[in-house]
């Protein structure tokens, strides 16, 4: 299990909490609720949309005091919580896929603004070729635009990452919307036992909401929100410098506040997760395999029978993307003398796997080379199984003898 | 700030000289139907065209300056030069100090007598102007607006960089002023913001919330701010001031959404008829014919020349209409008095749910005409029906508020301004039964809606 093997002990004392049967999107509908936001904006896409229908219901049964918006587009969605964050409320929504695709124009500027807006990417694949289904391409596609980005594991990792993301979308040092990614279909409808926190207890995790301290649109202090910025003289380049230094800063600040808020989170729930990277029977490996997302459980589980097998294979899983937790990462890739990295999507600019592209990067900060190489797996709603697992052990524990191919290995191809 | 006042305007081009008014004045001052004892002469003829010897009411008179025995003065109340018989010693001085023939003797009492706009009548509206049968006569009342509003603070910073000539600027300001302080505006990207209302590198020109929205976002950013207002129980005011472009292209679809859901918004399009901040570009809103930077005059190609845009503008405010909005009016910079009517109900209708207010507004540097004449095209705009002045709410309809059952052919509109220099008479023909066809189209409209 993920939490066992994590350096830190639980300590906490288990809150009383209700135990209950639910799919990831319920589980983020109800972290949603729980977290409390004054607005949440909605237009539904698969695999995202029984989400906002749980986050609809649940206000319309009164179980969630918010304002909802039902807007006409994904661009008006994200366009009405910025209007509302800078009027002082706490705001969500959720999309996937083509949606973040059309949000794309107020999606950038929400960075820009830092606004804690927190929105929930149930993962889907690009277009085209035409599909509905899962993969992370939509919020890869999305990773440089300076929002913070988490992947979650399981159901319970969804529920209890939802309401952490709003605490650390909204600590001062931040500031910076957060993007919960569930993997769409394998997360979004993966029913599973999820333990409730208490909402007492909740409110007081989260503390007093103060989202507009920074940037307001209220008459009662005044002032000019993103006036014109930039350009070759005057203040221009040095005032555009100072925000774009103020983005960059935030997101670094956000490694610290996601582990501090992560750790939080286990005192006071009894539920620990790895907040940048998690290690996985890393005691002793040779050589790793990395993963991203949903498709870790089968992962660990052929890391086991690796084990079991007497191979010296361990497994490093990323929850944090972005920013990427190079620190984080560079501790656990030291361990190691050969890699291989795992995508649900699809480099197009280095013909790789999005994250074994940023993991390169990481590589050569270690000072010494080790051989890696790229698995892309799962796209369009594909499974990657516990076998395809055990085909990116058998290639990586090869690599130190052998040269690293040139291509990613498309771990479906002959599915 | 001072007072404004109502004044008497005269068209000399609708006078013929039949001296209506002179009998009507004669009537109400003397009694008589002498005209030489009216206090408004109508003097010239036919061939040299006809004048008004009338009291221009000066707010610096000279006939004052001069009178030796104060029987002469000004009345801040009325705006009125009041005459005091008991005072006046006869001198006639004040004759030869106006420069308006606006206060001679009448020979039947032996004194001088001067008009006081009938300002202690019943209606306190002069007699002459009803009585013209030409409408050469108009009582103008935009004093009003003045006197009310003038006083009232100016939310806008001094120095906004609009072009020479532009009218946007007078309506950002007159709409912001009457709109108040408990405000957040909404300026897309265009010529509103591009002026400086935003601001630049640390400065703003506006003293409320304000801000760049993207020009596809408008109405949503608005909607969202408006709700998380209402949610905290504050009563703020969401209002735009948007370009035609941002509204009826890449932003139609929040606009059309928050119109849907009824936000309670107040959106005003100032509609110039094109991109006019990027260089004057084409827009939906831009009408048939008209040259812009992207729909330019030249020779083509097999045969086909290119006359500027081939297509006739979107009708915007209709649409709107047809989203049964609380409120939607089309109004004018050359009508204050309509605008201000429109932005009272506007304001009123926002806080129940969605108000659209089409504002039109000629651009004197993408239209090209000189920086003197914003007014008289805009003018020449509704008195030839290219535009209509009108406004529509669920409850009564749609209903013309400046009918004009007489309009000037469509070319005393064109002629005035560069972009629709190049016409050919089928062009013309074409922008002129579309203005039949749209007068029409509007007016059963008005018809059936109200019916």
């Amino acid at each position: 299990m993920t939490t066992a093997t994590l350096a830190t002990p639980n300590q906490a004392k288990p809150a009383k909490q209700k135990v209950i049967l639910c799919e990831g999107n319920e589980a983020a509908a109800l972290g949603v609720a729980l977290a409390r936001p004054d607005m949440v904006a909605v237009y539904p896409i698969t695999p995202q949309s029984s989400l906002v229908e749980h986050v609809a219901k649940l206000i319309a049964d009164g179980r969630m005091d918010a304002d909802i918006v039902d807007a006409e587009g994904e661009h008006s969605v994200l366009s009405v919580l910025q209007g509302a964050a800078l009027a002082g409320a706490r705001t969500y929504t959720a999309t996937c896929g083509p949606g973040l695709a059309f949000m794309f124009e107020p999606y950038f500027r929400t960075s820009g603004m830092r606004l804690p807006i927190v929105m929930s990417i149930v993962t889907r694949d690009g277009i085209t070729p035409q599909s509905v289904w899962g993969g992370h391409q939509d919020a890869m596609t999305v990773r440089e635009v300076g929002w913070v980005q988490v992947y979650c594991e399981t159901v319970q990792e969804v529920l209890d990452t939802t309401i952490m993301a709003f605490k650390i979308a909204e600590h001062h040092d931040v500031m910076l919307p957060v993007n919960v990614c569930l993997d769409g279909n394998y997360l979004s409808y993966g029913t599973s036992r999820v333990e409730l926190p208490d909402q007492a207890e909740v409110d007081a995790f989260m503390g007093v909401k103060d989202v507009n301290w920074h940037v307001a649109l209220d008459p009662l202090r005044p002032m000019a929100v993103d006036p014109l910025t930039g350009g070759s003289g005057g203040k221009g380049p040095s005032t555009f410098v100072r925000y774009r230094k103020g983005q960059c800063r935030g997101m670094q600040n956000s490694l610290r506040v996601i582990e501090e808020v992560h750790e939080e989170w286990a005192q006071r729930f009894g539920r620990r997760f790895a907040p940048l990277v998690e290690e996985y029977r890393m005691d002793g490996a040779d050589y790793a395999i990395m993963t991203l997302g949903s498709m870790t459980g089968a992962a660990k589980d052929a890391i086991d029978e690796a084990r079991d097998a007497g191979k010296r294979v361990g497994l490093i899983k990323i929850k944090t993307f972005s920013p990427f937790p190079v620190e984080a990462l560079l501790k656990s890739l030291a361990k190691v003398q050969a890699l291989g990295v795992v995508d649900r999507s699809v480099g197009f600019r280095w013909n790789c796997g999005p994250m074994y592209q940023e993991t390169m990067g990481v590589l050569y900060r270690l000072g010494r080379h080790v051989p890696s190489m790229s698995f892309i797996g799962g796209l369009a709603g594909a499974d990657i199984t516990v076998g395809h697992f055990h085909r990116v052990i058998e290639a990586t524990e090869k690599l130190p003898s052998s040269p690293a191919p040139s291509e990613p290995v498309w771990l479906n191809e002959k599915d | 700030m001072g007072r404004s006042y109502n004044t008497i305007a005269f068209d000399a081009a609708k006078c013929d000289g039949c001296g209506d008014c002179m009998t009507a004045c004669a009537t109400v001052k003397t009694g008589s139907t002498d005209k030489s004892r009216s206090r408004i002469q109508i003097v010239g003829d036919e061939s040299d065209g006809f004048e008004l010897a009338l009291c221009r009411q000066c707010g610096d008179p000279k006939c004052v300056t001069v009178c030796p025995a104060a029987a002469l003065t000004k009345n801040f109340d009325s705006g009125v030069i009041e005459w005091n018989a008991s005072k006046c010693v006869d001198c006639l001085l004040c004759t030869v100090g106006c420069a308006y023939a606006g206060i001679a003797l009448d020979e039947g009492v032996g004194h001088v007598a001067k008009c006081d706009m009938c300002y202690a009548s019943p209606d306190g509206a002069p007699a002459c102007v009803p009585a013209c049968p030409h409408d050469a006569l108009t009582y103008i009342t935009t004093s009003r607006i003045y006197n009310e509003v003038g006083d009232w603070e100016d939310l806008f910073a001094p120095g906004l960089a609009g072009c020479q000539g532009c009218n946007t600027e007078l309506l950002m300001r007159h709409t912001l002023r009457r709109v108040g302080p408990e405000t957040v505006l909404a300026t897309p990207p265009g010529c509103v913001p591009g002026m400086g209302s935003v601001g630049f590198n640390g400065t703003t020109g506006t003293k409320v919330p304000v801000f760049h929205p993207l020009l596809t976002n408008t109405a949503a950013m608005l909607a969202g701010i408006k709700r998380q207002y209402k949610r905290v129980g504050r009563e703020v005011n969401a209002l735009a001031i948007a370009g035609d472009g941002g509204a009826s292209d890449v932003g139609f679809q929040s606009l059309s959404g928050a119109a849907e859901r009824n936000e309670q918004i107040l959106f005003m399009v100032v509609d110039n008829e094109g991109y006019m901040n990027t260089g004057m570009q084409r827009s939906s809103c831009t009408p048939y014919g008209a040259w812009t930077s992207t729909t330019p005059i030249g020779k083509g190609s097999g045969g086909m020349p290119s006359q500027g845009k081939t297509q006739d503008a979107k009708n915007l405010p209709l649409i709107m209409v047809n989203h049964r909005c609380e409120y939607v009016a089309t109004a004018s910079t050359a009508y204050m008095q309509d605008l201000y009517d429109k932005l009272d109900k506007a304001i009123q209708a926002s806080k129940r749910g969605f108000a659209y207010l089409h504002v039109y507004s000629p651009c004197t540097t993408g239209w090209r005409f000189p920086t003197d004449q914003n007014m008289e095209v805009a003018r020449k705009a509704v008195e030839t029906n290219f535009v209509m002045l009108w406004e529509y709410n669920p409850k009564d309809g749609l209903e013309f508020t400046r009918p004009v059952d007489d309009p000037l052919p469509v070319t005393e509109y064109l002629k005035a301004m560069g972009r629709f220099r190049h016409l050919s008479p089928d062009q013309i023909s074409h922008i002129q039964g579309k203005v039949v066809e749209n007068l029409a189209f509007v007016k059963q409209m008005a018809h059936r809606q109200s019916a």
